[in-house]
Formats: structure tokens, sequence, C-alpha cells
């Protein structure tokens, strides 16, 4: 049988765990900007369609929480993951295989500009996670909790306005709508740039789904 | 003139007539034009719209036009009853900012007289299993809510609901809108106590479990701390068989428990995405779900076998069903006629289903200990599943023949209840006080239910979760048992 053919020593980047994550989160984020997008700009043809689609605002804004519970549960057990990984692991939050940003991604980015600008001749080696996906991962991490955060402020405003002043939840409004249109700019042209056009890994870069550093 | 000029005096002097009416009802509002005696037309005629907080305004001070003082009263048999509502009432209430037409929805016409009452399902859905017994959907919602202690039962419809005479049958004021808080359980002894006359168990009973959903439509909740214990030893013995099972080597691995687990999801992540799935899938519903490899032995141990195991899971996918339907729509046609013990669908399938579990139960009992067939080896741990199954069966049957008659439910609705009817007949010839046996069979079914819950990873039924493993694990590595023991 292929399936137990995995030796204990096959190289795999990501666990079973993070690919199921990211599958999750995959369909919960495309449901959260469908839904969101069709809230947030309700006026345009293609969100109007939709909501006749799925019977109305109501039920948008149904699903948008579901997904949204969905994928900030995610977020909340890769949070636990990482403590796991420090302490039930042993493993280093620092070093060549970690996401932390260090100081050889600034090298690393000089190095990769000189070498787009032709000043060096190899591009550079890259530790598990280049500069790239550090930023994009951060930029995410952050990005999921403001939204969580201010998407709990419109979900539940009485309860947050006991201890806030009102215009927090205008402010939430603001910060959620540009929040998500950042992320799904993010997530549609510089994420899915990177992981299919990349010419290394063109068509597709498929690690996160196999688990597998590099495609068979 | 112009036509042009004569149209617009016409819409001006239109205007200014509007505009008059208008003050003129805005004020006789004020100064209640009904006291004086000299009613004008649109004091009565016109629809203030409720939903703003003008026309919720202009509604109350149109009702409090009689209604907020106290000569307002009407004669029942001779005594008067008052028909003031107090203002005191109405500023605790949290309807204070609603129109009383809003609820009294059948009050603003002549003559001045409900005939449904206040009406709380226009905004309010019922409650689920968590807050009150199904038994409750026969129960009015003011009968528990509002602070007045007489309930009876109404004998068109048997339901509960405020009475308008005390015990001593004279008549009572409910113009009072003071709530009751219904979290404090004392309230509920209001109808729960020994001696009620509306057919109401003799103690409080705590709410149904999220464990009893396997055949029960239920909360997500714990309901009671036996459950929660039982859950408790449910969820140990889980890990423990977790445990034993993570003893062994998994691909050579011996020592560390993350990389065993590390190995076993690859290679379910790997199965799961391969071609392979859909002969597992087809394996799951012919093997587990439809029982093949035991009908391929016997179709005696077939029946008998899928009489129980397809019986409680008929009702566990019903029970999961009902809480999706009464979450997204609670107030439309199905969920009443899902979560109501008394409705026939719910009534005749459970009853159906109870029947078949118990008859599997019956011929398992009779194989084992009258026949006595080669192949069966009579085990202690067969026995108790089967008398933990059996007991909890019984004992629901006999509980719901005991709610039927203690709730006094007409035969042309209990009828459906096919074993519970009949059952209750049968127990109303004991002259006991099943009102204050009713609790004990409640607490003992739930008793066993937790016992059930609690022994699922320990004995015999522990083979729920390991016989489809065993066939998984048989079709993953290419096994083949033709006559499994």
């Amino acid at each position: 049988m292929q399936a137990t053919s995995i030796t204990p020593d096959a190289p795999i980047r990501f666990s079973v765990l993070h690919r199921l994550l990211h599958l999750v989160v995959m369909f919960g984020f495309t449901g959260l900007a469908v839904t969101g997008l069709s809230l947030g700009l309700s006026s345009t043809a293609p969100a109007r369609g939709f909501m006749w689609l799925i019977g109305g605002a109501s039920h948008a804004a149904w699903l948008h929480r579901c997904c949204a519970v969905v994928t900030y549960g995610c977020v909340v057990i890769h949070a636990f993951w990482f403590l796991y990984y420090k302490f039930g692991l042993a493993g280093a939050w620092t070093g060549p295989d970690s996401i932390v940003p260090s100081l050889k991604d600034l090298k690393d980015f000089k190095h990769h500009l000189a070498y787009f600008f032709g000043l060096e001749k190899t591009p550079p080696r890259f530790d598990k996670f280049s500069y790239m996906e550090k930023i994009e991962y951060w930029a995410l991490f952050i990005g999921m909790n403001t939204m969580g955060i201010t998407g709990l402020v419109l979900w539940y405003p009485e309860c947050f306005t006991r201890y806030l002043p009102g215009f927090f939840v205008n402010l939430a409004q603001v910060l959620h709508f540009y929040e998500a249109l950042l992320a799904i700019v993010v997530k549609f042209f510089i994420h899915i740039g990177m992981v299919h056009f990349r010419p290394e890994i063109y068509p597709a870069d498929t690690s996160i789904f196999t688990g597998r550093s590099h495609t068979e | 003139m112009s036509a042009k000029g004569w149209m617009g005096t016409a819409i001006a002097g239109a205007v200014i007539i509007l505009m008059g009416l208008a003050g003129l009802s805005l004020v006789s509002a004020e100064t209640d034009a009904l006291e004086t005696g000299k009613p004008v037309c649109l004091d009565c005629h016109r629809q203030p719209n409720i939903h703003t907080n003008e026309g919720v305004a202009t509604a109350n001070a149109f009702c409090n036009g009689c209604h907020a003082k106290p000569e307002c009263r009407r004669t029942v048999d001779g005594k008067a009853v008052s028909l003031q509502v107090p203002v005191s009432a109405a500023k605790e209430n949290p309807h204070h900012y609603s129109a009383c037409i809003q609820c009294h929805t059948d009050v603003a016409r002549s003559p001045h007289k409900s005939q449904t009452g206040a009406q709380c399902r226009v905004c309010h859905s019922v409650h689920g299993e968590g807050t009150a017994h199904a038994p409750h959907l026969r129960v009015d919602c003011q009968a528990c809510h509002f602070k007045s202690k007489f309930v009876e039962l109404d004998p068109k419809n048997s339901n509960v609901k405020l009475a308008h005479i005390d015990l001593e049958s004279k008549p009572i004021s409910l113009a009072d809108h003071t709530l009751t808080d219904v979290n404090d359980l004392k309230s509920c002894e209001k109808c729960h106590f020994s001696d009620n006359r509306i057919g109401a168990p003799a103690a409080v009973l705590p709410s149904k479990s999220a464990l009893c959903i396997l055949c029960h439509n239920s909360p997500l909740s714990m309901g009671h701390p036996i459950f929660g214990a039982a859950f408790f030893i449910f969820l140990v013995g889980v890990l423990a068989t977790l445990r034993f099972w993570y003893l062994g080597s998994v691909h050579g691995e011996e020592n560390s428990l993350h990389r065993k687990i590390s190995l076993s999801s690859e290679t379910i992540w790997n199965i799961i995405f391969s071609r392979q799935i859909f002969s597992l899938l087809k394996m799951a519903v012919l093997d587990i779900i439809f029982q093949r490899r035991i009908l391929k032995e016997s179709v005696g141990r077939w029946s008998m076998h899928s009489l129980i195991f397809t019986a409680i899971l008929i009702r566990f996918l019903l029970s999961l069903f009902t809480a999706v339907i009464f979450y997204f729509h609670p107030n439309g046609d199905w969920a009443p006629a899902l979560i109501d013990k008394n409705s026939p669908f719910t009534a005749f399938t459970n009853d159906l289903l109870g029947l078949f579990i118990l008859l599997g139960i019956l011929w398992a009992v009779v194989q084992r200990f009258i026949i006595k067939p080669v192949h069966v080896a009579t085990e202690k741990q067969d026995n108790i599943a089967l008398l933990i199954i059996g007991t909890l069966i019984l004992l629901g049957f006999f509980l719901e023949g005991a709610r039927i008659l203690v709730t006094g439910i007409p035969a042309e609705m209990a009828g459906y209840s096919f074993i519970g009817y009949p059952l209750s007949k049968i127990l109303s010839i004991f002259g006991l006080s099943w009102k204050s046996i009713y609790p004990y069979m409640w607490y003992a079914h739930g008793i066993v239910g937790a016992l059930f819950v609690a022994y699922l990873p320990f004995g015999k039924m522990r083979h729920i979760f390991n016989t489809p493993l065993t066939y998984i694990l048989e079709e993953v590595s290419g096994v083949r048992k033709e006559k499994r023991i």
C-alpha cells in the first residue's frame, strides 16, 4: 500500500495539522471574502446576484459568521500549536527553521535585490521560510486578529459599548472593511502569485497539500 | 385663473386641511377626547407607526387614556376587576418601549375585547429543550413569565394558561404586567408541586443533556451533574483506549508519541486524498451502515442486530436533524412538529424505533439464554450491555406512559404514541400519585442513560467504535477476513 511507504525520514515541510488548517482556512477565507464583499459592496450587480442566490443579506451575514468562527478557530489552534511546539516538543522559536524574522532576512533581501539588478550571480539561499513568506505570514497573522476583534465588536456591539465609547463601533466598521480589502488583495494577488507563478514552482507549489518540500 | 393655478390652490387647501387634522389628532391624544365625551373620528381610526418611538408613544398614550386610571375596571360576576395597568410595572417591564398593540394585537377594534390575549410569538420564538422541557409547548408563555400564581388547564386544548379566577373561583385582575424572574427555579413551583391541578410533575426536573442526543432532541448543555460525570468517564475511557493503541509502534517508531501521531495522521491524510477513499466509503456504507458482513453470516443475526443498531442510528440522526431545523427555523412548520413529543410524526416514530430496539434486545436475550446456539458465547460483558439498553428502553416507555397520564393529554392526540398511550392506561389502573412518581422515573431513565454513555468505551459497546475501525484497517492493509468471530 503506497500510503504506508512513508519512511520516518521523509522530508516533511508541513505536518498534517498545518495542511488541514490551510485547507480549512482556504475555504473559510474564500467564504468570508465572498459574503463579506457582497455585504460591504451590496449595491453592485455581482453582490446582488450572490444575495439572490443565497437568499438575502441575513443569510450572507449568517454564512459570514460561520466562516469567521471556523477561520478564527484555525488561528486559535495555530497559536496553541506554537505553544506546543515550544513547550511540548522543546522546539526553538528562532533559528533557520523558524518563521520569526531574523537579521538573515535583511541580508537575504539585500542579496535578492542585488540579484534582480544583476549585481549577484545567484539568488540567495533562504532558510526554511523566505523573507517574503515571513512578511506574508505575519501580515496575515496580525490581519486575522484585527479582523477577528473588529468583527466581534460588530457582531456584539451592545456588549462592547458597555466598556468602550460608541465610536469604536464605527471605527471597527472602517477597520474591518479596509483590512478586509487589504487581506483579499494580498491573498488573491501576492499569495497566489507567490505560490503559483514563481518560475521555480510553476504551475503550483503543492507542498501545503502533500506536506513534502518538493513536488514528486 | 389658469388650470395650473386652480390645481395649486386645491393642493394647498388639501395640505392645510390635512395638517389641521393631524394637529387635531396629536392634540387630542394629549387631552384625551374620549374622557371629555367628545371623541373625534381620528382618535381611534388611525394607525400610528409602532416601529418608531413617536408611534409607540402615541399609541400607548391612547391606551393609557383609560388604562392608567384607577376607575378603569370591568365587572365579572358582580365583582369589579381592575384593568388599570400600573405605571411602575410598565417602567420595570422590558417591553417598556413597545406599543401595547404590538402584543395585544386584536384589541384595536370594536368591540374592545381581546379574543387571543397578548401574542408573544409575534416577536419571540419558542424555547428549546435546554430552557424548558418539550411539554412546555403546551404551556402559555404568560403562565410562567407573569407573576400571577393562578394557573389552569384549558379544557378546549389542554394547554396550561393563566387563570382569570383564584383558588376560591373569585375573579382576579391580570393587569399587572410585572414579569417573573424565571431564572429563579422557585418560580417553577407555582405549577410543580404535588397537589397541582394542571398535570405538572411534582418536582422541577433538570433539562436533558447533550448526551441524550443519541436518542432525543437535546440542548447543548450538560443538564445535570450526573450527565457531566458520565461524560467525564466516557472521555477518560476514550483517552485510555487511544493511549493503549499508541503503546505499540507506528511504522517502526517506538518511543515518541509525537512521531507516532505524526506518522499515523500522515497515513490517514494520504488515504483520504487517494483513490482508495472510494473503496473505503463503499465499504463503510455496505459493511458498517448496512452490516453486510453480519448478513453474510446469518440473516437472523443481521435482523436482530439491525433492529437495535439501525433504530438507534435513525433516532440519533433524527435528533441531529431536529437540532438543525430548530436552530434555523424555530417558528417554521417543521420545528414544532419535531420537538413536540405529542405531534403525530414524532410520537409514532419514537415509539416505533423504541419498539424495534426492544424487540432486538429481546431476540438477543432469547438467543443467549434459551436457544443457546453454538456461536453464542455468553459473556458477562454482553449481558451487561443488553441489560443497560433493555432497561433504558423499558424505563423510557414507562416514563412516556406516565407523562401522558400525568399531563392528561387527550386520547385523540396521545394515541399516536401507540405504546406510551396503552401504558398510560395500564398505569392509571394503579391509583398511585403518578405526579410524585414521575420525577423518580425521569431520574431513573436519566441515570441509566448516563450509565449507557459512561459504559460505551469500556464494555461490549466498545464494538461500536472498534469494529468499524477494524474493518477500515483491514481494507487499508488489504487483509480480507472471510469469517470473523
